[in-house]
């Protein structure tokens, strides 16, 4: 009982810190991880199945790295590889970001990958015979078919990127995670506030998992 | 309208070794005639027909439509695509968009027409093949013969001034198949160009001015359905007649 009555005193103390702070700081991080992720990851994805030998080359070696090295480690290097290439001054925020944002987008361009694959090849002569060129072909006619069956990948994706922007912590950058290593640093009780933590966290992606839910619904609908 | 000079058309086949499936085609398609191309399977009737338009693109060899060598890597395709409707065997409807969104893309994306009156055409069009109370669905609530009347008014919705169709009844249920001869032969009757890869003899026989036999990449035999049908002179016309008609 003494673990809940604690978790209790933690949120009537603490609970800017979390919510506010934290809370605020992991939204942003997530909705601007998967927006340039999903970005990112589909120009890749063009990118890769274009015709241009160089870029498929470039693109394909830093998928390869990206999915081949663990996501910590790549956070480390933009962590301290950004601010030294760019010629203004960033913030740690910004580095993070940067570093998710480009890690996402190799894991979502495999699934657009996937899913343009997936697209039956008729679909594409059709286009290109009405006179479309390659470009409005896929614009109008591959992309939004294959938008509707990677759907529940790129939901997963999503989920995966709200999760994974807890390492940011490793930085102190204020996102929920952060905010777990500070009440903790103040009140040493670790589990309560990793319990706290965890439900925020499963709240977020809940949330998430809903809306997407609610999304592919209504693009079944014409099925 | 349509000229085919000496095509050529080699397929690298997975193992690395080259295939010629069209081995030097000369042909001419003359505006408003209805030339019927017939034939074993392998034989290069698709692939003919496909180098019409330029979805395969020929190995060596001409295709000038319309004046324009078409097959030069310089031409802009898509622009003289859009003179040239296509109907694919397997309908090819773009299942994302309604039917009448499905006719109306095209027109509007390439600036032939507003909004407004690609709609009023869409309209016509589908009523013409009596798809007007279908214009909003989805072509999932289509069946097999109501696929290929909205593919074939996709088509026409950019006024081409020819039709190439490739085998448009072989993936038809049986009781489907006279509506889209049908649909075919009404434009015809309007004075539309048609090149028709088919399986159905009694329709290439009923509407060509012209058919041509293909066999082992190159037009065999071609004449009025009269003389292929009636007076073949090449034997493996003869010997491919005798297993189709019987």
């Amino acid at each position: 009982m003494e673990f809940f009555a604690n978790i209790v005193e933690i949120l009537s103390k603490y609970w800017k810190v979390f919510l506010i702070t934290g809370v605020s700081k992991t939204l942003i991080l997530s909705i601007i991880t998967v927006t340039c992720g999903a970005i990112l990851g589909l120009l890749i994805c063009l990118g890769r199945i274009s015709k241009i030998k160089p870029l498929k080359w470039v693109l394909t070696a830093l998928v390869a790295v990206i999915r081949g090295t663990p996501m910590l480690l790549q956070l480390y290097v933009f962590y301290f590889l950004v601010p030294k290439v760019l010629p203004f001054k960033v913030s740690e925020f910004f580095s993070i970001v940067v570093g998710l944002s480009i890690n996402s987008a190799c894991y979502v361009s495999e699934v657009f990958r996937s899913g343009i694959e997936s697209v039956d090849h008729g679909q594409m002569e059709a286009g290109r015979c009405l006179g479309l060129s390659k470009r409005q072909t896929m614009q109008k006619i591959i992309i939004p078919q294959a938008i509707k069956t990677i759907l529940p990948a790129l939901g997963n994706e999503f989920i995966m990127i709200v999760n994974d922007t807890s390492l940011a912590s490793t930085f102190f950058v204020g996102e929920v995670m952060t905010s777990y290593l500070i009440v903790k640093g103040i009140t040493y009780l670790t589990f309560e506030c990793l319990t706290i933590v965890a439900a925020i966290y499963f709240v977020l992606t809940l949330i998430l998992t809903k809306l997407l839910g609610i999304l592919e619904k209504r693009l079944k609908e014409n099925d | 309208m349509i000229k085919v000079i000496d095509l050529k058309k080699n397929f690298i086949q997975s193992d690395g070794s080259s295939l010629e499936v069209l081995k030097g085609v000369n042909e001419e398609i003359k505006k408003g005639e209805v030339v019927t191309v017939i034939g074993p399977s392998g034989g290069g009737k698709s692939t003919f027909l496909r180098c019409l338009n330029l979805l395969e693109e020929p190995t060596s060899g001409e295709v000038i439509f319309e004046g324009v060598n078409i097959a030069d890597k310089g031409i802009d395709i898509d622009l003289h695509r859009q003179k040239m409707g296509m109907v694919f065997q397997q309908f090819n409807v773009f299942p994302h968009l309604t039917v009448k969104e499905n006719i109306t893309l095209a027109p509007v994306l390439l600036g032939k027409m507003t909004e407004e009156e690609a709609d009023k055409k869409a309209m016509q069009l589908l009523e013409r093949v009596g798809l007007k109370d279908k214009a909003d669905e989805h072509p999932n609530k289509l069946s097999g013969g109501q696929k290929q009347r909205l593919a074939i008014v996709r088509a026409l919705a950019m006024d081409p001034d020819v039709m190439l169709f490739d085998e448009p009844t072989s993936a038809l249920d049986p009781e489907m198949v006279g509506e889209i001869l049908d649909i075919i032969k009404q434009l015809i009757a309007d004075g539309m160009t048609c090149v028709i890869v088919t399986h159905e003899m009694g329709f290439a026989k009923e509407v060509s001015d012209r058919v041509l036999f293909m066999d082992q990449g190159v037009i065999a035999e071609s004449g009025t359905p009269e003389e292929v049908f009636n007076n073949p002179k090449n034997p493996r016309t003869k010997e491919f007649l005798s297993k189709v008609l019987y």
